[in-house]
C-alpha cells in the first residue's frame, strides 16, 4: 500500500486546488451578482445557481478529499476518556458500522443520482445528475476513511482523529 | 401465529426512530463524525421503514442546493480569515488602545473594545479568538503585569460577543431551522451584544481593582486622530455591512460576500498585507472549515427528515403543553437545558439538532422567534466557554500555553457576568426586539 502514498498526496493536492478555486469562484460570482443587480440594475440568475453548485460540490468534495481527520466535528469528550486499547476497539466497531451502512446505501444512491439526469437547472441548464454526482465520491470517501481508521486500529498504528491533536484554526467556525 | 406476534413485538421494541437515534448516539460517542453519524442514522431509519434509502441522499442534496441563506456561512468564514491574515486586527487593536487604554484595567478594556469592533465584521467566535484574540493576548501580556491566564480568559469571554453582534454564522444556522428572518435576527443581536460587553467591562474593572493590575502607559490623546485614520478603512466595514443589509440594498448573504471583498481590498490595496499565496491558503483553510461545518449541516438536514416524518416536534410540544409552562418558565428551562448541553456539545450541533425540536413549542407558547433565536445563540456561545468542553477555552489555552485549569478559574467571573446578561435578555424581549422593530419588525 505504501507505494500509493505519493499518488494519494497528488490527488489530495489536486482537490485542495479545486476546492479553493470553488470557494474563490463562488465569492467572485457573488460579487458579480451584487454589481449587476445593484449597480448596473441588471439582475442575473446564473450567479445564484453557480454559487449553489459551488457550495454543494465544495462541501461534498471538500469533506471527501480535503478535510483532515482532526478537522472533523466530533463529540470526542466521551471517546477521549478511554484508554488507547478501548479506543481502538471503539474505532473498529463504529468504523465497520459506518462503512457498512454507506456501502449498503451506495447502489441506491447511484441510482438516484443517475435518475436525476432527466432534470435540468433553470438558468445554466446543467443536468442534475452531473450536479449531484459529487455525492458519490463523498459516500465512497466516507467508506474508505472509516475502513482506513479500522485498519489503523487493527494494526495498532497511532491515532490521527483529533484525540491527540487539537487544531483550533480549522474547527467548525461557529 | 406465534412468530408473527414476536415479530410485531420486536418491531415495536425496535421501531425505526429509536434504532436510528440509538445508532447516532452510539456512533457519535464512539468517535465518528457527528454529521456522518446523522446521515447513517437516516439511512438506517429509511431501511427499517422499507423506504428507498436514497431519500437520505436526495434530502441532503436538495437541502444543501436550495439553502441559499447558508451560502453566507462560507463567505463569513472567508471574510474573517482574510481579516486575520491581513493587518486589520493590528490596526483595530491600536485604535482601541488609544481609545480606552488609559483607564483602570485598561488593557482588558482594549481587549473588549477590539472584540466589539471585530464582531461587527466577523460572524464566528472561533475566528475572533484565533484572529484578533491572538493579538489581544499578546498586547495584554506584553508588560508582564497581567497573568496570561487572565488575558486568555478575557479573550475567550469577549470572543463570545462575535456572533451576537451581526454578522453571525450561528444566527444563519438558527434562521435555517426556525424560518426566522436573518436580517431581523442580526438586528436583534446588536443591543444584547453591547449588554454582554458592558458586563465584561464591569467584571474587568472589578477584577483589575481587586488584583491591582497596573494602569498601562496609555497612548496620548493627541495620537488618537492618527490611529483612527489608520484604522478607518477597517472601521468602515461594519458600517458597509449593516448599512447594506438594513438599507435594504443587500441580502445578508450578499453582504457577506461584499464584506469578504472589502476586507480583501483593504488588506491588499491599502495595507498591502496579503499576497497571492496567502490568499490561496486563506481560501483553502476557509474551504476546509466550510466543508467540516457543511457536513454537520448536511447531517442535520438528513436527520431533520426523520424528525419531521416522526412528527417529533409536535409530540414534544403536546407533551410539554400538559405542564402548562408560561413562556418565561419555558425560556428559563431552555436556558438551563442549553447551558448544560453547551458544556458537552458543540455549538453548531446544538443549534442544528436541538433547536428545531423546540420550535413548535415556541410557536405554541407565543414566544417571538427572533427573541428565542437570540436567547439560544447566546446560550450556545456561553457553551463555548463553559468547561469541560468549551472550544474557546481550548483555543486560548493553545495560544497562551497556560493550563486549562488556570484559564477556567479566571473565566468564572466573566461567565457570571454573561449569565446576568443572558437572564436580562431572557426576561426582557422588548429590549432584544427594540432594534428589529426600528427596522419594521412586526413581532
Amino acid at each position: 500500500m505504501q507505494f500509493l502514498a505519493p499518488l494519494f498526496s497528488r490527488i489530495r493536492q489536486g482537490f485542495e486546488l479545486l476546492v479553493a478555486v470553488l470557494l474563490g469562484s463562488m465569492f467572485a460570482a457573488f460579487i458579480i451578482q451584487v454589481v449587476f443587480r445593484y449597480i448596473l440594475n441588471w439582475p442575473v440568475g446564473w450567479t445564484i445557481e453557480y454559487v449553489a453548485v459551488a457550495w454543494l460540490w465544495g462541501i461534498l468534495l471538500g469533506y471527501a478529499f480535503v478535510v483532515r481527520d482532526e478537522d472533523v466535528v466530533r463529540f470526542d469528550l466521551f471517546y477521549n476518556a478511554f484508554g488507547q486499547r478501548a479506543r481502538r476497539g471503539m474505532t473498529i466497531v463504529s468504523g465497520i458500522v459506518v462503512a457498512g451502512i454507506f456501502l449498503w446505501a451506495l447502489p441506491k444512491d447511484f441510482e438516484f443520482v443517475t435518475f436525476m439526469g432527466v432534470e435540468k437547472t433553470a438558468f445554466m441548464h446543467m443536468r442534475f445528475d452531473i450536479l449531484f454526482a459529487a455525492y458519490i465520491p463523498f459516500v465512497i470517501a466516507v467508506i474508505v476513511r472509516a475502513l482506513w481508521e479500522v485498519r489503523r486500529a487493527l494494526r495498532n498504528e497511532p491515532e490521527n482523529n483529533g484525540a491527540q491533536h487539537f487544531n483550533p484554526e480549522s474547527e467548525s467556525h461557529v | 401465529m406465534a412468530p408473527n406476534i414476536s415479530i410485531r413485538k420486536a418491531k415495536a421494541m425496535f421501531d425505526a426512530f429509536s434504532v436510528s437515534l440509538a445508532l447516532i448516539v452510539f456512533l457519535t460517542l464512539f468517535g465518528q463524525s457527528i454529521g456522518v453519524a446523522m446521515i447513517a442514522g437516516t439511512i438506517v431509519y429509511l431501511g427499517i421503514k422499507g423506504q428507498d434509502t436514497s431519500i437520505a441522499a436526495e434530502t441532503v442534496l436538495q437541502g444543501l442546493y436550495s439553502g441559499y441563506t447558508l451560502l453566507a456561512v462560507p463567505l463569513f468564514i472567508l471574510a474573517a480569515d482574510i481579516m486575520n491574515v491581513g493587518s486589520i486586527a493590528d490596526r483595530l487593536m491600536k485604535f482601541s488602545h488609544a481609545l480606552v487604554g488609559r483607564f483602570k484595567g485598561g488593557l482588558g478594556h482594549v481587549n473588549i473594545v477590539a472584540s466589539i469592533i471585530f464582531s461587527g465584521m466577523s460572524g464566528s467566535a472561533v475566528a475572533d479568538a484565533v484572529g484578533i484574540g491572538r493579538v489581544e493576548i499578546q498586547m495584554m501580556t506584553k508588560g508582564g503585569h497581567i497573568p496570561k491566564s487572565y488575558a486568555g480568559a478575557l479573550t475567550a469571554a469577549s470572543a463570545t460577543i462575535g456572533p451576537i453582534i451581526p454578522p453571525s454564522i450561528p444566527m444563519v444556522l438558527y434562521a435555517l431551522v426556525s424560518d426566522a428572518s436573518v436580517g431581523y435576527l442580526f438586528a436583534a443581536g446588536i443591543l444584547p451584544g453591547l449588554l454582554m460587553a458592558s458586563m465584561l467591562f464591569a467584571v474587568n474593572t472589578w477584577v483589575s481593582h481587586r488584583r491591582n493590575f497596573p494602569i498601562d502607559n496609555s497612548v496620548p490623546l493627541s495620537e488618537l486622530p492618527k490611529v483612527t485614520v489608520e484604522a478607518f478603512p477597517a472601521l468602515m466595514l461594519p458600517v458597509i455591512l449593516l448599512g447594506g443589509i438594513y438599507g435594504g440594498v443587500m441580502t445578508p448573504t450578499e453582504a457577506a460576500a461584499v464584506a469578504a471583498f472589502y476586507a480583501l481590498l483593504v488588506s491588499v490595496m491599502l495595507y498591502r498585507s496579503v499576497n497571492l499565496k496567502q490568499f490561496f491558503h486563506t481560501l483553502l483553510s476557509s474551504a476546509r472549515s466550510t466543508a467540516s461545518v457543511g457536513i454537520l449541516i448536511a447531517g442535520a438536514i438528513a436527520f431533520n427528515y426523520v424528525i419531521t416524518r416522526e412528527n417529533i416536534p409536535n409530540v414534544i410540544a403536546e407533551y410539554l403543553a400538559q405542564f402548562d409552562f408560561s413562556p418565561l418558565g419555558f425560556l428559563l428551562i431552555v436556558n438551563v437545558l442549553f447551558l448544560i448541553l453547551g458544556c458537552f456539545i458543540e455549538a453548531g450541533a446544538i443549534l442544528l439538532i436541538f433547536v428545531p425540536i423546540l420550535i413548535p413549542t415556541v410557536n405554541a407558547l407565543g414566544i417571538d422567534l427572533v427573541h428565542f433565536g437570540v436567547v439560544v445563540v447566546v446560550n450556545a456561545m456561553l457553551g463555548l466557554i463553559t468547561p469541560p468542553y468549551g472550544l474557546l477555552i481550548f483555543i486560548v489555552a493553545n495560544i497562551t500555553k497556560e493550563p486549562l485549569k488556570a484559564i477556567v478559574s479566571d473565566l468564572m467571573p466573566f461567565i457570571g457576568g454573561l449569565l446576568i446578561a443572558l437572564a436580562i435578555l431572557t426576561v426582557w424581549p422588548d429590549f432584544v426586539l427594540f432594534v428589529p422593530r426600528l427596522f419594521g419588525y412586526q413581532g
